[in-house]
């Protein structure tokens, strides 16, 4: 019976063990996305492969590169991805994240996996003329690979990103300035603004709907037959209207308060709107000021680039 | 009587539109799909401009490799002759179309192939740039296809569906074919001596 224990309990802390011993397999959805909390960061590091040093300076190289020609670029390293092909998972990665300007298509991905010892790079549709597949495969071989060999994660990856934004520096030019955050932002407001117009008047109209239900004979038949003014001050005039219903005749006798056109003056009217305006001038405002978070501007890739094994 | 007669007036009316647009929407499909094969015949093509330049680099060095060369240039031409029109693509052309770059593909993997021998070659920075450009092509094809199979399967689907049918039916709206998974392509070419 002892030894019984004592054998699961071995089983149980080799298991431990197992658990621990293994890489985490990387899939789509759990690559962190960095950008998401901070656009001034450009590198996926979750197996904590690369320094900290080589994050900031690479990204600090692609915040420049963004700045000057609005390229997007990805870097993505992984201690594992399972059994999938570096091309297949950096093409789908590229695309779900939309990585490069949205219509220019100018978006980088680099993927380096450990365990397969390959690096890979996917250019989007617009950037295929500046950095072609056989430039992709010539920074690899040539300033990337040699460190990699060496297991110098920092040192390659450095390198290429450093080829890379020379090689890119100048190609095209930034306008995206102001492009259309400001032109969205307004759009959003005019739309959220008309929204809310229309429920409140939906809402009005059912409970203008509500209003003729005949107590006494459950239908929806009352109709204003009389009123009798009970006061009018400062604006409010009250009154109390006498509502028949059509279907049985019987009288239901309300008090109402509506403001009278005729007043002149602050009050009830203007609260409604001052609030409307508050929220708009507050919806303008946040949009020039930009987020420090953000996503990538929705570009794609067709499969241009270039991969290889170390 | 007049109220009967408004009320067919009226449903036939907005059967007429709903049918436009159906129609328009499909046309819009369609289109999509003709763009995509167009995609697709891009990138074979680039693939094919890529050709006359890895034979002359790679003669350079193989001498002695004249049938793997002249058997790349062959299908390379037998492939280039082999035009469709996107608004007639059946099942038999399509298939025929990919039989003749299939048969491109299993060239170049013979000709890639007995490089391997020609340490010279291989750390020839023109081949290394010509084989990286062709690795980047043959990536390309493989998605532009997959994006032609996404886009034809939609467009099927859609013609397919009730009441849509019939309208397809009446204009002419015809299924489109896939591209499938070439017979033998997980077998890599064996190089015989």
């Amino acid at each position: 019976m002892k030894l019984l224990k004592s054998t699961i309990l071995l089983l149980l802390l080799s298991l431990c063990f197992q658990v621990n011993a293994q890489v985490k397999e990387y899939t789509l959805e759990n690559v962190p996305n960095v950008r998401l909390q901070n656009k001034m960061r450009y590198v996926s590091n979750p197996g904590g492969i690369l320094s900290q040093e080589a994050c900031d300076s690479i990204d600090s190289m692609l915040w420049k590169l963004e700045q000057k020609t609005s390229i997007e670029v990805a870097v993505v390293v992984l201690p594992s991805i399972g059994n999938n092909d570096c091309f297949q998972f950096t093409h789908d990665l590229l695309n779900k994240w939309g990585v490069g300007k949205k219509g220019k298509d100018n978006g980088l991905m680099i993927l380096l996996v450990e365990d397969q010892r390959h690096i890979q790079f996917e250019t989007g549709y617009g950037l295929e003329g500046d950095l072609p597949d056989a430039i992709c495969k010539r920074i690899q071989t040539r300033k990337m690979n040699p460190f990699f060999r060496n297991n110098n994660w920092d040192g390659g990856m450095v390198s290429g990103i450093q080829s890379i934004c020379a090689r890119l520096d100048g190609s095209m030019t930034n306008d995206e300035a102001d492009k259309d955050e400001e032109g969205g932002n307004i759009m959003f407001l005019f739309f959220a603004a008309a929204g809310f117009v229309m429920l409140v008047g939906f809402i009005g109209g059912i409970a203008s709907w509500r209003a003729t239900r005949c107590p006494n004979c459950k239908k929806h038949m009352l109709q204003r037959t009389d009123s009798r003014l009970l006061s009018l001050r400062h604006g409010v005039k009250r009154e109390e209207v006498v509502y028949t219903c059509r279907n049985c005749g019987h009288k239901v006798v309300r008090e109402t308060e509506s403001s009278d056109d005729n007043y002149r003056g602050g009050g009830r009217g203007g609260l409604g709107g001052g609030i409307f305006m508050g929220g708009l001038g507050g919806g303008l405002g946040s949009g020039g000021g930009g987020f420090s978070g953000g996503s990538f501007g929705g570009g794609m890739s067709g499969g241009g680039g270039a991969g290889s094994s170390f | 009587m007049k109220k009967s007669v408004i009320i067919t007036i009226a449903l036939i009316v907005l059967l007429a539109l709903l049918g436009s647009s159906s129609y328009n929407s499909m046309v819009d499909k369609q289109e999509g799909v003709t763009k995509a094969w167009s995609n697709v015949e891009n990138q074979y093509q680039r693939r094919s401009d890529l050709i006359p330049n890895l034979v002359n680099t790679v003669k350079g060095y193989a001498t002695h490799e004249k049938s793997t060369l002249e058997g790349v240039v062959a299908a390379r031409s037998k492939a280039t002759q082999i035009t469709i029109d996107p608004d007639k693509l059946t099942p038999e052309k399509l298939q025929a179309y990919q039989k003749a770059q299939g048969d491109v593909t299993t060239a170049l993997g013979k000709l890639l192939a007995i490089t391997e021998n020609y340490p010279d070659l291989k750390a020839n920075q023109n081949f290394l740039e010509l084989q990286a450009q062709l690795e980047g092509t043959e990536n390309r094809i493989a998605v532009e296809r997959g994006r032609f199979n996404e886009l034809a399967k939609e467009y099927n689907a859609f013609i397919r569906k009730l009441p849509r049918n019939i309208v397809a039916g009446m204009f002419g709206f015809e299924k489109k074919p896939y591209f499938e998974a070439e017979a033998g392509a997980e077998k890599a070419p064996k190089v015989e001596f």
